[in-house]
């Protein structure tokens, strides 16, 4: 146990947890890592490509090393960084990237061979044979050098989404985002302060230094009283603001149970899209390390790191209390380390600077101009090497802290390609121009991290963003800590002839990146991509700015002039379930019902998806076995007796206007001027290209009244289309619409009894033919008053009328007509029958007009007037299209047993099966129960003119070919007498 | 009277109500709408009094409202009426302009609590509207999880979402659940 | 991204449908000698540029009203919005006939 005084944890309170099978206990305020360091664990897993031991190497979110799997069965989370796991009661951790026991992974192996896994490895070698690529390379490699396992289970948890808006959005929580916070919060503004720790605090809740003469901590506890105490200020505890995008929207996960061992009836973890006026990012920095020889082993971490496990989590990274600790540094920061575990009574063995000019801030051994040369212990530390003046010397060392100098954490303000730039008096890149519009950086991110200079950055940033959406704030009264001269020189890396890790999550050394510059891989993309440096899951927090530096080195070029890489969303990751918010299975999206769904489904309907709608499919009876039995009886129901479908999901728009007849002359290629009041028309919308794009009914329902309906799959698309003609081509016209598809109930009522079915609930109406022929249109009541409209269409080819009634009576206006039918055999039918019923009857549906398709081609290019214009008429006319002579013809099999499938092609016999030899296809087939084989309907070259003659339909897909007869596209009545009947 | 029992959009015979802490969620299958439209160069008219508001907003009287749907277009919507001839009643207060029957073509649920606070951070997880501009006297047309809706807030303890009536049942599953969570 | 409706304010861009250029407006004479070559250049020729754009936004989710969006498709900076409805009027000549 390596626990020491102090600490913001609740030692009143234990935690147990096993990690690797192994019970170990820890408190209320620990993370996994620190309990596991507590508990003198500091192997933790396993490299990426070269399975190194690696132990903890940060104290947040930035960790590169210590990945675990979190939790167990389903829960199962791969990738988890033991540095912001919230410890639990009976939390359960494994080890990951390993085979066999962590502390004796057989893939050690790799380190032994890895002269032969350096930069641009895979690449290189696994180039052939090709064959090899998919079966032998890639699964070989995936066990090899991948990181933690998936459960392969669904996730059992609750994910949900969310959308905030704010004044201000703060975008961490330390010192410089409190301020910002409290500034906008005192002045009224309306402001959100993500941060996504545990605790507020930031870099504060590390160090040991009072504020405003009391401790940090109660500073931050009175801080955060008066927020909560604001209604205008809302803090997100747990959350990651990971993305900047567009005109002050930033993307968020808050981990709202991932502290609990189950969610309970919480979600684990929400989606928020935050809107914001003005943002202030405070994000803090992350400290650099600095490469030397083997300096990936448990025990070396970041200084800041360990002194952050010090002062935060009161532990310290040795196995025992009494084993040495040595920091390597470049920086006074290095040293403040030294100092506060020093203040606890750890062994400081002393503070290796490789400045000359080292200040000694304590007493404490100093070893100016000096660097940490080598490293030894197999499954952590247990002896460092100091070089000084080319003198070098084994030490005994159980934990060193390393300390670059800090890198300012700007991810976000470069999401919109905002350009960093070099800081030579900080000497590190900082926003430059081009971030975020309305991002204000203040504190640690914008280089101005020590204490006091974030306070009053903080504050400054929340007065400047208001002042710029016209509120007034004023600057609040902060401590003002002295500020300490940090005097950093720079030293990127000690050079060595051994492996010196500069990207540890994704074992990037720096030979690497020399290879890479000797492979002429030398802009900071083609680094990245060579090496994949930063390209882990921790997308180099800690390594890309050491490595380009690196490179600028090597490349005799300054760190400004080799560059950076943009950084891009999201800041750290952030998991799919989360990103899809929520809905899945059934909810996954909307789901659309007919007014007469309870009644499909209390008959045993089968659904079927169609677009958003769920319609029936088919009704299956007792003792019907397959769904073709099922349809064959219905669509046989239909042609002799009378059938009902629900046509609900066929969209309705009700156009009104003067000029509504004008506009719809405009709309449909047909002419619709000439329609009379209480008839209906069909009619073919074009697109402005030419082609057919939907087609349907227009119902002129009184002068200046028209209902025009559209397929089931294009009704938002013409709805969509029409206000464009409207708002954009001809707003001079008087002409207004809009939907009432989901306000009326549509039922077809097809079939030879149909008139007998609708006189025995109509009120008073005359439906004989001469009264309310073919095409006719009225609204009249029903069943005793209920208002209705009633129009004499036919899809089936059958004596049809669809009947509209305002829909929360569909369900018993269709329940009524199954009643009233029982004499008339009456038949409910789904979809299929609904398909095979117009296959029969010729009529183009989705598969005809695919886009690809003209009037002329489904046999109705004489309905395309010439004696007005409107959309797509002109471009109809054109050679291309004009002169397309293919045809919809009808198909049936030659052998009545053969099969017409979809999509086959079709050639004449004889012919070669090729491209140059294609004559058309087939749209849509079906079992015909009226002509008693496959029947289909499909485009052909010359089609009208080929009547009788037999063609191949070649499906190369399943080495089929079928001879099919060419017949006229109506199976069922050509000369239309039943429907006029 | 027609012989026919009506269904609500949920598929019942009689309105749904579920309570989640101090939110309460239901249907209202008695509001009856009609869209008002109005002609070119038309006057604006008073249909039951109303003063049709301006875009974004609800006016409302003891028995009807008028919500802003879009330039010149409004939904006029009226309690106890689900089951009569809106349109024809809103035709005849206002017989220059174009009237078309929405009843059935959307779906009213209310969602109630004492806190008002409680629905607005209910909302937050329903739509991407800042909570504090839907409150009464506003109206606000917007898509809560892919469903096109209506929001009016009748008083500050009651918000009104109006859905396609098709899609009553993925609002109605997408509303408690958000409201069931909120509670947890 | 947040598009300012001239109407209703800063609305989220996903109640929106994008179609593009705002010379999609300017459908050809259908009568004109030159028509068919006029709507294929209508029908296919966009200018799609690197910079200020003219664009039709629709707002299918919000109040139904198409509007011309001028964006800097470089930055996302939107320069304005106005309903189509008035982008439209002045060019029109052709008056409504039965």
């Amino acid at each position: 146990m390596t626990r020491i005084t102090g600490g913001l944890i609740d030692r009143g309170t234990s935690l147990s947890f096993t990690f690797d099978g192994k019970t170990y206990s820890g408190h209320p305020g620990d993370t996994l890592a620190s309990a596991l360091l507590a508990n003198g664990v500091r192997l933790m897993g396993r490299s990426f490509k070269y399975h190194r031991p690696r132990g903890v190497f940060a104290a947040g979110s930035e960790e590169p090393n210590a990945m675990v799997e979190l939790r167990e069965g389903a829960r199962r989370e791969p990738n988890t960084r033991a540095t912001v796991a919230e410890l639990y009661e009976g939390l359960v951790a494994k080890s990951q990237n390993r085979v066999g026991p962590l502390s004796c992974d057989v893939l050690a192996v790799n380190d032994v061979l890895s002269p032969f896994f350096a930069a641009g490895f895979y690449y290189k070698t696994f180039m052939w044979p090709r064959a090899f690529w998919e079966k032998l390379y890639e699964p070989v490699i995936r066990r090899a050098a991948g990181l933690g396992q998936l459960s392969m289970q669904a996730d059992p948890d609750d994910y949900d989404s969310g959308f905030l808006h704010c004044d201000l959005l703060v975008i961490g929580g330390g010192a410089a985002g409190l301020a910002a916070a409290l500034t906008a919060g005192r002045a009224g503004a309306r402001v959100l302060l993500a941060d996504e720790d545990f605790r507020l605090g930031g870099r504060l809740l590390s160090e040991r230094d009072p504020l405003g003469g009391i401790p940090a901590v109660d500073w931050i506890a009175g801080l955060e009283a008066e927020l909560d105490s604001l209604p205008n200020v809302r803090i997100l505890r747990r959350t990651t603001v990971f993305g900047a995008y567009d005109h002050g929207i930033y993307g968020a996960v808050e981990r709202v149970a991932d502290h609990l061992k189950t969610p309970g009836a919480q979600v684990r973890q929400s989606l928020w899209r935050i809107t914001a006026k003005r943002t202030v990012l405070a994000a803090g920095a992350t400290e650099r390390h600095i490469p030397f020889a083997d300096n990936d082993r448990p025990g070396i971490m970041l200084a800041g790191a360990m002194r952050s496990y010090a002062n935060r989590w009161a532990v310290t990274p040795q196995a025992h209390a009494a084993d040495p600790v040595a920091i390597f540094t470049n920086n006074d920061d290095g040293h403040r380390t030294a100092l506060d575990l020093m203040a606890q009574d750890v062994p400081v063995l002393g503070v290796i600077d490789t400045r000359s000019d080292a200040p000694k801030l304590g007493d404490y051994t100093l070893f100016p101009d000096a660097t940490v040369t080598g490293s030894k212990g197999r499954l952590g530390l247990t002896q460092i090497q100091i070089t000084r003046a080319g003198q070098s010397t084994w030490v005994d060392c159980a934990a060193l802290g390393v300390s670059g100098g800090w890198n300012p954490n700007v991810h976000l303000t470069s999401h919109h390609r905002g350009r960093l730039v070099w800081d030579a008096a900080t000497q590190s890149f900082l926003p430059g121009p081009g971030g975020p519009e309305g991002m204000h950086v203040a504190g640690a991110a914008a280089g101005r991290g020590q204490t006091g200079l974030a306070l009053a950055d903080g504050a400054k940033a929340a007065v400047a963003a208001l002042a710029q959406i016209g509120m007034s704030a004023s600057l609040p009264e902060l401590p003002a800590p002295e500020a300490t001269a940090d005097i950093l020189t720079l030293y990127w890396h000690v050079p060595s002839k051994k492996r010196a890790w500069v990207d540890f999550q994704n074992d990037v050394t720096v030979k690497d990146i020399a290879l890479a510059h000797q492979e002429n891989m030398r802009p900071v993309e083609h680094l990245k991509r060579w090496t994949t440096l930063g390209m882990a899951t921790d997308q180099g927090k800690t390594a890309n700015v050491t490595a380009l530096a690196v490179m600028a080195e090597l490349s005799g070029k300054s760190i400004p002039e080799t560059g950076t890489t943009i950084f891009r969303p999201p800041y750290t990751g952030v998991a799919i379930s989360t990103l899809g918010g929520g809905d899945s299975g059934d909810s996954f999206r909307p789901r659309r019902l007919t007014p007469t769904h309870s009644w499909a489904a209390a008959r045993g309907a089968v659904f079927t998806e169609v677009g958003a709608w769920m319609r029936a499919q088919y009704y299956p009876q007792t003792g019907e076995t397959h769904w073709r039995q099922t349809v064959d009886r219905e669509a046989k129901a239909v042609r002799a007796g009378v059938g009902l479908c629900d046509v609900t999901t066929l969209g309705k728009i009700d156009v009104q206007g003067a000029d509504a007849t004008t506009f719809l002359n405009r709309v449909y290629a047909n002419m619709m001027g000439t329609l009379k009041v209480g008839r209906v028309r069909y009619g073919l919308m074009l697109r402005e290209d030419g082609f057919l794009y939907d087609d349907g009914t227009c119902a002129r329902l009184a002068e200046d009244h028209y209902v025009v309906t559209t397929t089931t799959g294009n009704a938002g698309l013409v709805y969509r289309n029409l206000e464009f003609a409207r708002q954009c081509m001809w707003p001079e016209l008087d002409v207004h619409l809009i939907s009432t598809t989901d306000a009326w109930a549509q039922l077809a009522v097809a079939g030879p009894n149909a008139r007998s079915l609708l006189s025995r609930i109509v009120d008073d109406f005359d439906l004989s033919n001469d009264a309310f022929p073919f095409m006719a249109c009225s609204t009249l009541t029903i069943c005793n008053g209920l208002r209705a409209r009633l129009f004499r269409i036919s899809f089936s080819g059958e004596l049809a009328y669809e009947l509209a009634v305002p829909a929360r009576y569909g369900n018993a206006v269709m329940q009524r007509l199954a009643e009233q039918g029982a004499d008339l055999g009456v038949t409910p039918y789904g979809i299929e029958a609904l398909s095979v019923l117009r296959i029969e009857k010729g009529h183009a549906a989705g598969a005809e007009l695919n886009g690809q398709t003209t009037a002329d081609m489904i046999g109705l290019g004489m309905m395309v007037s010439r004696k007005k214009d409107s959309i797509g008429a002109v471009m109809s006319r054109r050679d291309g299209l004009a002169q397309d002579s293919r045809r919809m013809v009808g198909l049936q099999p030659v052998e009545p047993t053969h099969t017409v499938t979809p999509g086959a092609h079709l050639f004449a016999q004889g012919d070669p099966q090729d491209m140059a030899h294609d004559q058309g296809w087939i749209t849509s087939a079906c079992y015909s129960p009226h002509v008693g084989s496959s029947i289909g309907l499909g485009f052909l070259l010359q089609g009208d003119n080929r009547m009788g003659e037999i063609v191949i339909a070649a499906n190369p897909l399943a080495g089929e070919t079928t001879q099919l007869r060419i017949v006229p596209s109506h199976f069922v009545d050509p000369e239309g007498e039943r429907l006029r009947a | 009277m027609p012989d026919l029992t009506p269904l609500t959009a949920l598929g019942h015979d009689q309105p749904q109500s579920v309570t989640y802490g101090n939110l309460t969620m239901g249907d209202c299958p008695d509001l009856a709408l009609a869209s008002l439209t109005l002609r070119r160069d038309a006057p604006v008219p008073l249909p039951f009094g109303l003063d049709l508001p301006g875009p974004g907003g609800y006016v409302a009287s003891a028995e009807v409202a008028a919500i802003w749907t879009g330039p010149r277009q409004w939904m006029i919507e009226a309690k106890a009426k689900g089951c009569t001839d809106f349109a024809a009643q809103v035709k005849a207060q206002a017989p220059d302009a174009i009237v078309t029957e929405q009843t059935d073509g959307w779906a009213a649920f209310d969602i109630t609590s004492p806190d008002g606070a409680a629905i607005g951070r209910l909302l937050e997880k329903l739509v991407n509207i800042d909570p504090g501009t839907v409150s009464p006297g506003t109206a606000s047309r917007t898509s809560l999880h892919h469903m096109n809706v209506l929001l009016v807030r009748p008083d500050p303890c009651c918000l009104r979402i109006w859905v396609g009536r098709s899609f009553a049942g993925s609002l109605w599953h997408a509303v408690i659940g958000a409201a069931a969570r909120q509670a947890a | 991204m947040l598009i300012p409706h001239p109407l209703l304010g800063l609305r989220d861009a996903e109640e929106f449908v994008y179609l593009g250029d705002a010379s999609l407006m300017q459908r050809p004479d259908p009568d004109s000698p030159t028509a068919l070559t006029d709507f294929c250049d209508y029908v296919f020729l966009r200018d799609n540029p690197a910079g200020v754009h003219r664009e039709l936004w629709f707002h299918e989710q919000g109040d139904r009203s198409w509007l011309v969006v001028t964006r800097n498709t470089l930055t996302h900076e939107i320069l304005g919005a106005e309903l189509a409805t008035d982008a439209a009027r002045p060019t029109v000549t052709q008056e409504p006939s039965a």
